[in-house]
């Protein structure tokens, strides 16, 4: 059933929104007591009021602080009276609330009335009292609802202790489908929404690892390309050592004797570069886009594109082509390495002959 | 003819003593035979729940407010609805009527004044007490945030704070309460398990109410897993309501006050005090200045030693 299956959702304390408005609603009350007579005063006469706010204030302190103590800050009125607002009155302020109806023995009496004979079984009240230990704030939201949550999480562990000693069945069972206090659209959408903010925190949660990978991920490029540039430097003062020692040695020794400037000992072999043209400089920049081969590729396939595409592809034709002091042609094709080299033979013949290996 | 007379003369009183005899057999009664002789008295009749509430508002009540009602409705299957009672019905005869017109033995009126102000009134009739609250923070069980979900006309398990026991005022508000929201037993509309829990709690001298559903790992509708009652969660349903006593009544929607709440200020009075503190703005500058310069005045400043030092 889809209640069943929105409950992943551990008892999350709902903090209400607008709970905040009972809690100024009793703020406001609570400090209501004090301002409020010092307010009736002064909007009588301002100086007037002042000089008697001057006199006064020791036995409205007085006042005041005994609202504190005894009645817990309580306001000022209450229904029954209304009409006590004139100033003398301030310091009376906490009594009309004290005046107000209390009838015990009415109350009693009216108990006895209405209620269901002492001998009725538990099974028709349902009823448990739980004891509330601590006195709660009304206005922390949070405190609040654990208290009553856990008022209810008691009471129906003793409830359900009781029901299961009468032996009645009072669980349901999985197969009972009946109808529901809320409909399976209003569920739908709540289980719409939990998901909704399921993602949201799976995305945030996503996002923020990433970043973190990211930084992490860009310290370690930094501490690599550090060490590649050191190995490079060291490489080449190497190399610039031996030369000057054999200088100063006056060449002496053959090659194999001496002392090999390069340190295998990582493990690092001699390959064979990745370049597919030997005999050409790094810095050559042929063999682009722009190069023999890229020409014609681009001729045949360039047909047809969309205008953007296309000028992108002339700008890197263009740049391949000539940028950076241009391409130094097709000058050195066959060396030495390359006359023993018949790697593109085994291929077969498809393409142009004419192709560099 | 004389003959016959006297013949069914005597058969009338041979059958008023055969009529005496017989009585005493055992009577044959619903609850089994019951011997004349050692006649027990009969148990007192098997108790029946049949409280019935009407539920109704005024008009012009608010959209949320009316569905705070259609969903305290939802909650009670043992409610009748019924529709908007005028302004001038809202006293206390015309509602005692309406309740006796549709049988029912308690009531919940939903007053909603100035489209901003809900007040409760919870009255047992004909002659029952009565309250009024006033209802703060509401939360219907529309709200997406309120997930739980439950069955419709389950009896739900009441759960009181202590403090109901705590004054008499709060003993009979825990009577009321448990009377109009306890669904009753075997009423038609009723389904046989509990599977929500509504709490009544008394903080700060309001009641606040709150409605969970049950979720415990059972695979028999008798018993709970060994262990499970400690893996019980529970999911809120709503709606959530907070109730301020006003004032409570000897009679239905009437009568004379048992009750009144001293710390009750009514909602139009906080209005008014906060527009007056506003207000009062103004008059306090104006205050703060004059008693400055009185100040100032019977304080005057030493001369200061420094003043000439720049002039020249």
């Amino acid at each position: 059933m889809i209640p069943q299956v929105i409950n992943l959702w551990i008892p999350r304390l709902l903090v209400s929104s607008k709970g905040k408005q009972m809690g100024t609603t009793t703020g406001f009350r609570r400090e209501e007591g004090t301002s409020f007579a010092s307010l009736e005063l002064k909007t009588i006469n301002p100086i007037l009021a002042e000089m008697a706010v001057l006199k006064q204030q020791p036995t409205l302190f007085n006042g005041d602080t005994v609202d504190r103590v005894d009645v817990n800050g309580e306001p000022s009125e209450s229904e029954s009276e209304p009409e006590s607002e004139s100033e003398d009155e301030d310091v009376k302020l906490s009594e009309p609330s004290k005046t107000s109806i209390n009838n015990k023995d009415g109350l009693l009496e009216k108990l006895a009335d209405i209620s269901w004979p002492e001998n009725v079984e538990w099974v028709h009240k349902l009823s448990i009292d739980i004891d509330q230990e601590q006195a709660v704030d009304v206005n922390d939201d949070l405190a609040r609802e654990l208290a009553f949550y856990t008022q209810a999480l008691e009471g129906t562990r003793q409830a359900f202790e009781k029901l299961q000693s009468m032996g009645l069945p009072f669980l349901r069972p999985p197969d009972y489908y009946a109808e529901m206090v809320k409909t399976d659209a209003h569920m739908e959408k709540v289980k719409g929404r939990l998901l909704v903010e399921k993602k949201k925190i799976e995305e945030a949660e996503e996002r923020r690892k990433a970043r973190d990978a990211k930084k992490i991920a860009k310290e370690v490029q930094s501490q690599k390309l550090k060490e590649r540039a050191k190995q490079k430097k060291e490489d080449i003062e190497s190399v610039k050592k031996w030369r000057k020692q054999r200088q100063q040695s006056g060449f002496a020794g053959g090659d194999k004797d001496g002392e090999m400037p390069f340190s295998f000992d990582d493990g690092k072999v001699f390959e064979r570069s990745n370049k597919k043209r030997p005999g050409v400089a790094p810095g050559d920049r042929s063999g682009g886009k722009a190069g023999f081969r890229g020409g014609k590729a681009g001729f045949r396939g360039g047909m047809g594109k969309k205008g953007g595409d296309k000028m992108r592809k002339d700008r890197e034709h263009k740049n391949s082509k000539f940028g950076f002091g241009g391409r130094k042609g097709l000058k050195k094709q066959n060396t030495s390495e390359t006359t023993n080299d018949l790697r593109g033979y085994n291929k077969g013949n498809t393409g142009n002959r004419k192709r560099k290996r | 003819m004389g003959k016959k007379r006297k013949h069914s003369e005597l058969t009338v009183t041979e059958s008023k003593k055969k009529d005496e005899i017989a009585s005493e057999r055992p009577k044959r009664t619903l609850m089994g035979w019951k011997d004349k002789v050692g006649e027990k008295e009969t148990d007192s009749p098997v108790f029946r729940n049949k409280e019935k509430v009407l539920v109704t508002c005024s008009r012009r009540i608010i959209y949320r407010y009316r569905h705070l009602m259609l969903n305290v409705v939802s909650l009670l299957p043992h409610c009748k609805k019924d529709n908007k009672v005028e302004s001038k019905e809202s006293k206390g005869a015309a509602l005692n009527e309406l309740v006796e017109l549709k049988n029912c033995s308690s009531c919940l009126f939903f007053e909603c004044r100035k489209q901003k102000d809900l007040y409760l009134w919870m009255a047992k009739c004909p002659n029952g007490p009565s309250v009024k609250f006033l209802v703060n923070a509401v939360h219907t069980m529309e709200e997406l945030k309120l997930t739980g979900n439950h069955l419709k006309g389950s009896r739900p398990i009441l759960t009181f704070s202590s403090n109901f026991d705590r004054d008499p005022h709060w003993k009979l508000l825990k009577e009321l309460i448990l009377q109009i929201f306890g669904t009753p037993k075997e009423h038609r509309k009723s389904k046989p398990y509990h599977d929500n829990v509504f709490v009544f709690s008394i903080v700060d001298d309001h009641i606040w109410f709150r409605n969970y559903q049950i979720n415990v790992p059972h695979n028999e509708t008798d018993k709970v897993d060994r262990g499970g009652l400690d893996k019980m969660t529970l999911v809120e349903v709503g709606p959530r309501f907070c109730l301020n006593p006003i004032k409570m009544f000897g009679g239905s929607f009437g009568g004379p006050t048992l009750y009144e709440n001293p710390f009750y200020i009514s909602p139009n009075q906080i209005r008014a005090l906060e527009k007056r503190k506003k207000a009062g703005k103004y008059a306090k500058k104006v205050k703060a200045k004059t008693r400055r310069k009185m100040h100032e005045l019977s304080n005057p400043l030493e001369p200061d030693e420094f003043a000439d030092l720049w002039k020249e």
